[in-house]
């Protein structure tokens, strides 16, 4: 795994699977293949629903398609997890408190483990 | 965390050609992220090394791999876009690297290939998504097929880190490509 993740990995599963842009772009319903190309160039980020569709057209999992996006979003909650955990264990200790600490835990140790 | 010195690393590999150069991106021995050939008219330079600044740019590569000509037979203007490279790579601060094709041929000779179509074989078993591009048998009056140029620099790509892993052999992810390709069942 390199250090740091590309934003997307589109055009390494479009190559692999043998598509062309336009071929991409009509699965996906547009005209042309300018949309996808901006994605692949990463001068763009897709809408939920556009990433769901190339998930879907690609047969690779959100997660591995936008692995560099997946790793930021991560990293950022990750921190506030550990912000939140930080604020909590200033308050008194109850069932409720503990549960939510042991989850906190969990999330902000995910930062950093392959995905 | 471990440490980034043993963290595998984005390694673009190019190999010049009289048409333009081949390139191919990886982030293990078994991770390709890109690969291509760019077509470069007038065997410009100064256009050959823009087309490697885009590159470099989109993928933000860790480590240029380059063929070292010194031990090969290759001409005046491929040597001076080797050291085009090189200085671009120093400017662009990454780090390159240059493979010289005897150390090709010795990590692939253990792969009972010697030929140019033998380690594009064995590539295409290590990397399947080459697999389709992978150039028919040439006859000695056909001239070379233009997807070579990409299996060249993926045999330096996979060179550097064949030796790369062999001397961080302590790393838990080390794992010689000989290893991966044994699991392969090739030898």
């Amino acid at each position: 795994m390199a250090s740091h993740k590309l934003p997307n990995y589109l055009r390494v599963h479009r190559k692999r699977l043998g598509l062309s842009l336009n071929e991409v772009a009509f699965l996906l319903g547009w005209r042309g293949a300018s949309q996808p190309s901006r994605y692949e160039h990463f001068s763009r980020t897709p809408t939920l629903r556009t990433a769901l569709a190339l998930a879907v057209v690609l047969q690779v999992s959100i997660r591995d398609l936008f692995s560099g996006e997946y790793r930021k979003a991560e990293s950022a909650v990750c921190r506030q997890a550990q912000r939140l955990e930080a604020r909590l264990t200033m308050e008194s200790p109850d069932q409720r408190t503990a549960r939510k600490l042991a989850w906190l835990k969990r999330i902000g140790s995910a930062d950093g483990n392959p995905s | 965390m471990t440490s980034n010195k043993h963290n595998p690393k984005r390694v673009l590999a190019i190999d010049p050609t009289s048409r333009g150069f081949g390139y191919v991106v990886l982030e293990s021995p078994t991770t390709l992220v890109d690969w291509g050939g760019k077509v470069i008219r007038d065997q410009n330079e100064a256009k050959t090394l823009a087309k490697l600044s885009e590159l470099i740019r989109h993928y933000g590569p860790e480590i240029i791999v380059l063929e070292d000509p010194r031990e090969s037979r290759r001409c005046a203007r491929i040597q001076s876009l080797l050291d085009g490279v090189c200085r671009l790579a120093t400017e662009e601060g990454i780090e390159s690297r240059r493979v010289p094709i005897s150390r090709v041929k010795k990590v692939f000779h253990a792969f009972r290939a010697t030929t140019k179509h033998e380690i594009a074989q064995v590539i295409a078993q290590q990397l399947p998504e080459l697999a389709p591009q992978l150039p028919r048998y040439r006859k000695a009056w056909m001239s070379e097929g233009y997807g070579m140029a990409f299996f060249d620099a993926a045999a330096l790509a996979l060179t550097y880190f064949h030796f790369r892993l062999l001397r961080t052999a302590g790393a838990p992810q080390a794992r010689p490509m000989a290893e991966n390709l044994k699991r392969s069942e090739l030898v």
